[in-house]
């Protein structure tokens, strides 16, 4: 039997911190606020349909300042950003536009799957998130092209700029940090 | 500071004086005695402004020979205070710094008078909604802003003019703008009063939405069994003139006399004739669908659009008829005349009220919901009519696709209300409603499965939450907490799934249903927007007419003489309806019992030695206010005339001035607000 989730505080400053930070990139954000959990989002949701992903209720984690409850909840990479809840929400938030937002948060705070950390690091150690196989390499000759494809993989010279790349914009760092964090 | 003369290009700067540029020089050598008088209105100014330093301000202003303040200037005491200082002093105008004049202009204008002032020698500084609330986290700058505000105000007060206050009388008569529960309503105290009554109704019969309804929440009242004696009063009221298939063309006039045009519409059917047997429509060979059963059943192209209707005359649908004069042929009455014409009357009345109610969003556009797509997907007024006995179906509730009783149905609410991408306000009536539906359906299937999916369900009237309680406890309506996502039909059993989430056990829901009730918003009727404009009404945000206050005054519009009843204001249900109409009626029958109204003396006065009769004016004012007399001037309406300034403005030589806001007047003011 799982313990109760007894709430005895809100994060009362991460409604503002989402808020900031999707700003940069969402207009409207602030409209989060203004959420009356009609739960027109979860009801819309297909990814809510097969996984325990309630979009609705990490709505209202930001609304009330439940930090560590949408920050530290695996479910939160379920959803497919399909964007059918921002389409439909009656009070013209950004839905899924926060949900992208959560996530940036979730990694600054060193939360991050295991698989995509892995992903990660192939991206930084190939310039693939899907690199190369042998078995790949084979369909590539049978259907005729050339065994490796126009990219980092035929120009290793150029591996090290993408490296540089995702030095300079922080993802190298970024990506560090948040696998101590899921080694944690 | 220079480019404030931009708004007055063609005259002068303002460091100029405006000595000798304008016509409204002040009257009489009479030296500016000011008395100042500041509020603290408990904490709501003093809280923020530090009003002691405000006096001592105020007392250092020209023409100012008093300043103290107070508690609440409202109170008697206060009043007092003001009216003592006029005598004891010698004042000869006053400044209250204060709220908006909205709320004490007239109180503090008694209490000048009273003292044996011209009430029009006062002037208000609003420091409150202008200063201590606004800025209320920044008390230093609130003191300065009130010190601007009262400097501007003294300025202005020490150019004012003495001015009269006109009486004009007001007609005993009424004309009544929709003829649905709200208009009938005012109609009928209105009469009984003792006034005349024009009632104005566009459809064929009075009655409106009402009449459409089966029952009514929380009493279960037949709906009809309620209106139609209501609706046969008025046909007989002796002070009542029923227009019905008729429209308001066309209003001139003010307050107390207005003259409104109304277009009695051709029904090809004489009123005075027809008995209403229906031997026409029997004959009729033309089949049209029934804009009172929401097109579920027929009716013929000469037609009543129910049985009950008021007044029983039968109407051709000259649109639809094929002109077999079959009618004409079984007509006993020989009441059908296929030569009549539209006619167009006028009525003259002291009042109007508008009651022009409301229309249901029809929800193609939320292709969600798959309303017109799919057969099952139905809206509440088309349930009303498959419940009414008169209906279609004769009341029985059907599924439209098979005609057989569902089974299971779901109601969806706020179906384009509460909904920022449609109508962002509460539409007030449909949980109810939808509540009254679910119980009336497990009435007749007491094995059916109701479920309503509701955001809050919100039964805030009297015995409404009992209705609700019960809907629940006895007849086992589910109410799930959740708006409904999407509805799919399976196209071959035309069977409807229907997704959304019960967001308080906090899972997704998908279940299938036979039909689907939806709740769709309510909406300003269609002929509101012509209404609108013929009256020159304000409109709120949500589209609804604009009251002229949303607590004090509910009943009234910024037109004076002109009241509001009913949904053309807002959503509200039948109690509040006509509970709102008999206020828009006491407030005519104030207006008309008492015989007179007084009018603000802000018209604006045209200065004929300059006027040049260029007709800039006439063109610009919004209240056809203006004429020429035979030289060609200008002649302004003083009772049209509202005081909005546009002529004054526009007017290339300066030559009209509204009252209390002539040039001088403002133009000090001005100037006061730029000079420390």
């Amino acid at each position: 039997m799982s313990a109760s989730q007894l709430i005895k505080k809100f994060d009362i400053d991460f409604t503002q911190e989402v808020i900031d930070y999707a700003s940069k990139f969402f207009e409207d954000v602030e409209n989060v606020r203004s959420c009356i959990q009609c739960a027109t989002c979860t009801g819309s949701c297909p990814s809510g349909r097969e996984t325990a992903w309630r979009v609705r209720k990490l709505i209202r984690q930001v609304q009330l300042g439940l930090k560590n409850a949408a920050i530290r909840n695996d479910v939160l990479w379920d959803c497919t950003t399909c964007y059918t809840c921002q389409e439909r929400c009656p009070r013209l938030i950004p839905i899924t536009d926060i949900v992208r937002a959560v996530r940036n948060i979730a990694v600054r705070n060193g939360f991050m799957l295991p698989r995509h950390v892995q992903v990660a690091g192939l991206m930084i150690k190939h310039g693939h998130a899907v690199p190369i196989n042998d078995e790949v390499k084979a369909v590539r000759k049978e259907i005729g092209l050339s065994e490796l494809p126009p990219t980092v993989h035929s120009y290793p010279d150029a591996l090290g700029e993408v490296k540089k790349l995702l030095d300079e914009t922080g993802f190298t760092k970024l990506v560090e940090e948040a696998s101590k964090g899921v080694q944690k | 500071m220079t480019d404030v003369g931009g708004c007055f290009p063609r005259l002068f700067s303002l460091t100029d004086t405006v000595e000798g540029v304008f016509m409204s020089e002040r009257k009489g050598a009479e030296k500016p005695r000011i008395g100042v008088f500041v509020c603290h209105c408990g904490t709501n100014i003093a809280g923020v402004i530090n009003t002691e330093e405000l006096v001592k301000y105020a007392s250092k202003l020209p023409g100012v020979v008093v300043a103290k303040d107070y508690r609440f200037m409202c109170s008697d005491p206060g009043q007092n205070m003001i009216k003592e200082a006029i005598r004891d002093l010698n004042l000869n105008r006053v400044v209250v710094a204060a709220c908006s004049p909205r709320l004490h202009e007239e109180t503090f204008r008694r209490a000048v008078e009273e003292a044996g002032l011209n009430p029009f020698l006062f002037e208000m500084a609003n420091i409150r909604e202008h200063s201590s609330w606004v800025h209320m986290r920044q008390p230093k700058e609130a003191l300065e802003k009130a010190k601007d505000l009262l400097r501007m105000a003294v300025a202005k007060v020490r150019n004012l003019e003495p001015l009269e206050v006109r009486k004009v009388p007001v007609k005993r008569s009424c004309v009544i703008i929709g003829g649905g529960i709200a208009g009938i309503s005012a109609a009928l105290d209105l009469a009984d009063a003792g006034f005349e009554v024009h009632l104005v109704e566009s459809t064929p019969s009075i009655g409106g939405r009402m009449a459409q309804l089966d029952k009514t929440f929380p009493t279960m009242d037949c709906s009809a069994c309620i209106l139609t004696p209501k609706m046969v009063m008025v046909a007989r009221h002796p002070n009542i003139k029923l227009h019905a298939y008729s429209e308001v063309v066309n209003v001139d006039g003010y307050i107390g006399n207005f003259k409104v045009k109304i277009l009695e519409k051709a029904r090809y059917v004489k009123g005075d004739a027809c008995t209403g047997c229906g031997l026409c429509a029997d004959v009729c060979p033309v089949h049209v669908p029934n804009e009172f059963e929401m097109g579920l059943g027929a009716r013929k192209a000469i037609y009543v659009p129910f049985p009950q209707a008021v007044p029983n005359t039968f109407t051709i649908d000259r649109d639809k008829c094929i002109e077999c004069e079959l009618c004409t042929k079984v007509c006993e009455a020989k009441a059908i005349d296929f030569n009549m014409q539209d006619r167009e009357v006028e009525v003259e009345a002291g009042t109007i009220i508008v009651a022009t109610g409301y229309d249901i969003f029809q929800p193609y556009e939320m292709y969600q919901y798959g309303y017109g797509k799919y057969e099952n997907v139905i809206t509440s007024l088309h349930l009303e009519r498959l419940l009414s006995a008169s209906g279609p179906t004769g009341g029985k509730v059907i599924v439209p696709s098979t005609g057989e009783k569902p089974k299971r149905i779901a109601f969806v609410q706020c179906v384009g209300s509460r909904d920022e991408h449609f109508f962002p306000y509460c539409s007030r009536v449909c949980c109810m409603y939808s509540l009254k539906h679910a119980r009336q359906i497990k009435e007749k299937y007491p094995d059916a499965e109701v479920y309503i999916f509701f955001i809050d369900v919100r039964a805030f009237g009297k015995g409404y939450e009992e209705f609700y309680e019960i809907a629940a406890r006895e007849y086992g309506v589910k109410i799930m907490r959740g708006k409904v996502a999407e509805i799919y039909e399976d196209p071959k059993t035309k069977k409807l799934l229907v997704r959304a989430e019960d967001s308080l056990i906090g899972e997704p829901i998908e279940m299938e249903f036979d039909m689907v009730v939806l709740a769709p918003a309510v909406k300003p009727s269609a002929g509101a927007e012509k209404i609108q404009q013929i009256l020159k009404l304000s409109k709120s945000a949500d589209g609804f007419f604009l009251e002229a206050h949303p607590k004090l005054r509910p009943v009234d519009t910024f037109s004076d003489g002109v009241f509001l009843a009913g949904m053309a204001q807002g959503p509200k249900d039948i109690p509040d309806a006509v509970a709102q109409a008999k206020g828009a009626a006491a407030g005519a029958a104030a207006l008309m019992g008492k015989g007179e109204v007084a009018i603000e003396p802000y018209y604006a006065v045209v200065n004929e030695e300059i006027c040049s009769g260029c007709k800039t004016c006439s063109g610009i004012c919004p209240y056809g206010a203006i004429s020429y007399n035979e030289d060609g001037r200008a002649v302004i309406n003083s009772v049209l005339c509202k005081g909005c300034g546009a002529c004054a403005a526009a007017c290339p030589s300066n030559a009209i001035e509204p009252n209390h806001f002539k040039f001088r007047q403002v133009l000090e003011q001005i100037i006061a607000a730029f000079t420390e």
